[in-house]
């Protein structure tokens, strides 16, 4: 396998609600595309920082004859978790994506196959991008680290 | 008129479900589900298990995906993957329209979860500018719906919505993640095709739900005819009237037990019909499994639609068991203020 691309970051909550899309260009196509991902911390320990990040959904999200009970019962909603997801775009579009809370994850796309919430096929030269999509960061940091590579059978 | 069951949000391992498409068609047929629509979290890569899953069980399978965004998460039914992750909160009918363009239909999930950070972007926060835009609402969510807190304000925004006009039909989800010991029991949409295998035809299907001709249930259903002039119409029509001419509507009422006995007895029996429209209760009767049905003649004055609830016991509490979409009913209206709003 060859590795392709490799790349860290460090999120804060402030990325909640945004893509980051990486692009690269693949000259020749490959059998197989691996590609790692992970990111870390999963979970808000501190509860601390959780309970008025709660208290706010709450008060936000709930109507207000149901708010006070539901906020007594805040610690139901511990811990909180940042979700990172993955998705990817071949030159010709949609590929798939991993929507699931796992924070280390492998997926492959081959031409016969493909890791569960992608669409298995051939795989074109030309410029393919991933996304993170980061639906929430609620820790103070959370990094990420992404790793492609290519292989010229299904191995 | 053929009324099949159907489950129409599901999730597999393509996202975060945690049984396979298979496994879950296999759990469906055990329940009496006559299909389901595969609503994966953005992907529909799961279709590619699709068709041995419906060849060996049986079970239906409607192509569809959960828009799981940052600001909502909206079901399509009867489309391939339409993009969503160029969308902010204010774009969502640029997005609703990918959808139709591509043959298939939207509905609003769960509108009135939790949203982030507790669950992300679960609550509907997307501002619609057109509600006829939206195909449906998933006004019964999970198992156990009407139960459920957050289904109170679904239920109230679907009939005010109704009130202003707007033909928008409900649905049911169980949001339905895996199969295993959890016993709870979930809602059905029974889905009116003309033909039994119309059900294979994930077409028919979109176009039954697209107009109403569903009833969401947690077991029997409800049959509800009208009979206006010379012509008869079903749950998601519209009583033509426009000139007026007619006084009133024959209404024609019965509830059909659930095939799939073990959710009968006493823990589930609809002891009272209801029938409510934009004008109120127009109806409200004590009824028994031993009833071969209800007659009712309801005027016109007023009626912009009307739909039947059935309510009931549920496992030990009492509460809503089944609910009707509504019957239209599109007639001048006299001694009217406000216009239509649609
Ligand atoms: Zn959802
Ligand atoms: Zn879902």
């Amino acid at each position: 396998m060859n590795e392709l691309l490799t790349i860290e970051g460090t999120l804060t909550p402030l990325s909640s609600k945004t893509h980051i899309t990486y692009q690269f260009h693949i000259d020749e196509p490959p059998a197989r595309l691996a590609i790692e991902f992970q990111y870390s911390p999963k979970v808000l320990e501190d509860s601390e920082i959780s309970r008025p990040l709660i208290m706010e959904a709450i008060g936000k999200y709930v109507d207000p004859s149901a708010a006070d009970l539901q906020k007594q019962q805040w610690e139901r909603f511990t811990p909180l978790q940042n979700l990172l997801t993955l998705s990817v775009d071949d030159p010709e579009g949609f590929r798939g994506s991993a929507h699931r809370h796992p924070p280390e994850q492998r997926h492959t796309l081959a031409v016969g196959s493909a890791s569960p919430g992608f669409i298995p096929g051939v795989l074109p030269a030309g410029i393919w991008r991933i996304t993170i999509s980061v639906h929430c960061v609620v820790t103070p940091a959370c990094t990420y680290r992404l790793s492609v590579y290519k292989g010229r059978d299904a191995e | 008129m053929n009324w099949i069951p159907f489950e129409l949000h599901t999730h597999t391992p393509h996202s975060d479900g945690r049984h396979s498409l298979l496994e879950m068609c296999r759990e469906a047929k055990k329940l009496g589900l006559g299909g389901i629509a595969l609503t994966d979290h953005n992907t529909v890569s799961g279709m590619t298990e699709a068709e041995a899953a419906q060849e060996e069980t049986g079970v239906a399978i409607v192509p569809g995906m959960e828009w799981t965004t940052f600001y909502g998460h909206m079901l399509t039914l009867g489309a391939p993957y339409c993009e969503w992750r160029d969308l902010g909160p204010e774009d969502i009918h640029r997005g609703i329209e990918r959808v139709h363009q591509a043959g298939g239909i939207v509905g609003i999930a769960h509108p009135y979860s939790l949203g982030s950070p507790i669950c992300t972007g679960c609550h509907w926060e997307y501002t619609i500018k057109d509600w006829s835009d939206i195909d449906y609402i998933e006004v019964w969510h999970e198992v156990m719906p009407s139960y459920k807190n957050h289904n109170v304000p679904a239920w109230n925004l679907w009939t005010s919505l109704l009130n202003e006009g707007y033909r928008i039909p409900a649905t049911a989800g169980r949001d339905w993640h895996h199969s295993g010991q959890d016993d709870s029991w979930s809602a059905f949409t029974y889905i009116g095709l003309p033909e039994p295998d119309d059900r294979y035809s994930a077409e028919s299907v979109v176009q039954a739900i697209r107009r109403g001709r569903s009833v969401i249930s947690m077991g029997p259903m409800l049959h509800v005819e009208a009979l206006a002039g010379d012509a008869r119409y079903f749950i998601g029509d519209i009583v033509e009237d426009s000139a007026g001419r007619l006084s009133s509507m024959r209404l024609l009422i019965q509830v059909q037990p659930f095939a799939a006995a073990e959710r009968y007895g006493d823990r589930m029996q609809v002891t009272k019909l209801v029938v409510e429209s934009n004008i109120g209760e127009l109806a409200d009767r004590p009824w028994n499994e031993q009833e071969a049905g209800i007659e009712l003649y309801v005027p016109l004055e007023g009626i912009r639609w009307l739909r039947l609830k059935a309510m009931g016991v549920l496992l030990g509490g009492w509460t809503t068991i089944a609910f009707t979409n509504p019957i239209y009913v599109n007639r001048e209206q006299k001694n009217e203020t406000e216009g239509e709003t649609e």
